[in-house]
């Protein structure tokens, strides 16, 4: 297969029972590349990034990952990447120190190289200072980044991260993610889920999951483009009920509360911001202030998931639209 | 080979650390082996002593005074206040206040001079079932001690002479305290080892360890050679205190009692992390793991109850108590002084439970989550 994949899925499939949890998707990750998984919990993305480090097996389907047929040749593929699960799952009675020891021994480093890897690492992710720290005690920012560490030990040419960031803090999620950069930088291939839709952003390409199958796929730019066409306003000081009333006659095609304001979107060729104010004045609705506003990735998953299901709502009940 | 050792040490190595940093797992199988000896050693002691006797003495002769002082002689029977009449007896019973009451019925003296047989009589409280029958045994020989020495004619039409080997005293304690060693290390071991398994899969340490190249045997055997280590640790400590606080002999080989040791030792792991890996939550393989190893134990091994008091199908269930080999071998070598020839049988028996249990084990862990 070619070489400047690092991970290539074929019409993956898992079942448990009669439950479909990953259902045909097919994607291509290119070296060095950050690819992110999106989706609402429960839509398939641990399933499949289990299934791609040999820890669930396949129902069906093909999956390579650095050069090894992952369903075949689970083992074989453990060498080749760094996993991060969803749950933390460091020893937390052990110190920092005797964690990374750990899975150095685990992944065959000793001696001298497990050290020059060791001191990298710490350093790379600024734990230095904590080695002889009890892990238990850490903040789980640092936890997280310690459990980078330890799935970055064997300098693996891939790395699987679940949901790096769920509980951290932003602040110390902006840390994560200037590491992952430059990881990738460096020409290791991620594979990241989340469910922080600014995170996403930071994403060479994202695809998107729900229910089990790969909704979208693209960058996050054309991601916006094909699934949030139109412009995007904001709108202070009206009501989603007064504007629902003055939707068809503007055609205006998405209202959707954004903090205290509202996001609005509007065809094209649908109108600027001041004859917009212009227009809502004249049929009644009092606003404040209208301006432009940038479409997210959260637009994205919404439009894509469909009507108002939020992100974190169950996805079996969400409908793709 | 040299990759699997490595590995094998590094979730060894770990496990020492987990095993420091919990104190509880050394408190259990340190502290646990000491608290169960005193308890069993001291507290459950099958000997029956200090039993409050009465005594309705109607003859008041040398002879009839002597009997009554014969028993308390003894330190079996303790004397209460003496009843005036055997009517009294009935109303001393229920009120609990003595056990047993001696009769001396008149003209005992007498007819003990002559040599005729004498008519003593000693009542026993049966409503405590096991008392009543030790003191009754311990009574007996006692009351014909007694009476021979004063009768040449009864020394004649003695029985059989009966002596007991290996424990001539007939203590329970011997028993006892090799029983509870079967017992502790089949607790403990069992106990600690289903915990380790377990503890993984449930902080979730375990998916990660998998994406690893740590293989299964590797983390089994890994986790095996700490607690075995402990285990062998808690063997020494249990023998020597039983040795010490209950003078119990050890007349055989040492090498032999801790290789016995070492192997039923492997078993109870063995058993714990099958538990381990079947249940995958703590608590269920805590509870899996006694069913396995404390209950057969402690019901079947021959240690509570003679194995060949059971029916036959108990028998042949009781066969594949690993426990029952190893109490056999352990009372071979501490009260027979048996050599490895007498216990090899015993031995091979531990070997193959061990083997197979943890071959199980291996089996049964699957390295993948579903």
């Amino acid at each position: 297969m070619s070489e400047d994949f690092s991970v290539r899925v074929k019409n993956l499939t898992k079942r448990f029972g009669d439950f479909v949890a990953v259902n045909g998707v097919s994607f291509e990750v290119g070296k060095g590349e950050i690819f992110g998984y999106l989706g609402a919990n429960g839509a398939g993305k641990s399933t499949t990034i289990r299934m791609l480090c040999g820890l669930l097996s396949v129902s069906s389907g093909e999956a390579e990952v650095a050069g090894v047929d992952v369903v075949h040749r689970a083992n074989a593929v453990r060498h080749a990447i760094g996993y991060m699960s969803q749950k933390f799952s460091l020893y937390l009675d052990l110190t920092v120190a005797e964690n990374l020891e750990f899975f150095g021994g685990a992944y065959d480093l000793f001696g001298r190289a497990f050290r020059a890897r060791r001191d990298a690492v710490m350093r790379d992710l600024e734990l230095d200072a904590l080695s002889s720290e009890l892990t238990g005690s850490l903040p789980g920012g640092l936890r997280q980044r310690l459990a980078l560490a330890c799935a970055l030990l064997h300098a693996p040419p891939v790395v699987f991260l679940d949901e790096p960031t769920a509980g951290v803090d932003p602040a110390a999620r902006r840390k994560f993610w200037r590491v992952i950069r430059r990881l990738a930088d460096g020409g290791t291939t991620i594979v990241v889920t989340t469910h922080y839709m600014d995170e996403a952003e930071y994403c060479d390409r994202v695809g998107l999951m729900v229910t089990g199958r790969l909704a979208a796929l693209d960058t996050p730019e054309c991601l916006k483009r094909t699934f949030v066409p139109g412009r995007m306003y904001e709108i202070q000081g009206a009501s989603v009920i007064e504007l629902e009333q003055v939707a068809k006659d503007l055609s205006l095609l998405d209202i959707e509360p954004f903090g205290a304001a509202l996001h609005v979107r509007i065809a094209k060729d649908g109108p600027n911001v001041e004859s917009l104010k212009r227009e809502l004045t004249g049929r009644g609705v009092r606003v404040t202030n209208v301006s432009d506003a940038e479409v997210t990735l959260e637009d994205v998953f919404l439009t894509v998931v469909g009507g108002a299901q939020k992100p974190k709502t169950a996805p079996r009940e969400a409908k793709v639209s | 080979m040299r990759r699997f050792l490595r590995r094998t040490t590094a979730v060894a190595h770990k496990e020492v650390l987990h095993i420091i940093r919990d104190s509880r797992a050394v408190y259990l199988a340190l502290g646990l082996p000491v608290v169960m000896l005193m308890l069993f050693g001291y507290g459950i002691s099958q000997d029956v002593d200090h039993v409050p006797l009465a005594v309705a003495d109607l003859d008041r002769t040398p002879a009839s005074r002597h009997l009554g002082e014969a028993l308390v002689a003894g330190g079996d029977f303790v004397r209460e206040a003496d009843l005036a009449s055997p009517d009294d007896a009935e109303a001393a019973f229920r009120s609990g206040r003595v056990k047993a009451v001696l009769v001396v019925p008149r003209g005992y003296g007498r007819e003990l001079a002559r040599g005729v047989s004498t008519r003593a009589q000693l009542l026993v409280d049966g409503s405590d079932g096991t008392t009543a029958a030790i003191a009754m045994g311990d009574a007996a020989g006692i009351l014909q001690a007694a009476s021979l020495g004063r009768s040449a004619v009864a020394s004649l039409s003695q029985g059989p002479r009966i002596r007991v080997r290996f424990n001539p005293a007939m203590r329970s304690t011997y028993n006892m305290v090799s029983g509870v060693i079967v017992l502790i290390l089949a607790m403990v071991a069992s106990l600690l080892a289903s915990l380790t398994i377990a503890r993984e899969w449930e902080r979730g340490s375990m998916e990660q360890l998998f994406a690893t190249p740590v293989g299964r045997v590797e983390i089994l055997l890994g986790k095996l050679v700490p607690y075995a280590g402990l285990g062998f640790v808690q063997t020494l400590l249990v023998i020597t205190l039983g040795s010490y606080m209950f003078d119990v002999p050890i007349r055989g080989s040492l090498v032999t009692l801790f290789g016995a040791s070492l192997l039923f030792l492997l078993a109870m792991l063995g058993t714990g992390l099958l538990a381990s890996v079947i249940a995958k939550s703590q608590l269920v393989a805590v509870q899996f793991a006694m069913l396995l190893s404390y209950m057969p134990v402690a019901m079947l091994s021959g240690f509570m109850f003679p194995i060949e008091n059971m029916p036959g199908w108990l028998q042949a269930i009781s066969m594949a108590v690993p426990g029952r080999y190893y109490l056999t071998a352990l009372r071979g070598v501490l009260l027979k002084g048996n050599d490895l020839a007498v216990v090899a049988g015993d031995l091979v028996a531990l070997a193959v439970f061990s083997v197979a249990l943890l071959s199980l084990a291996v089996w049964r862990f699957r390295r993948r989550l579903a």
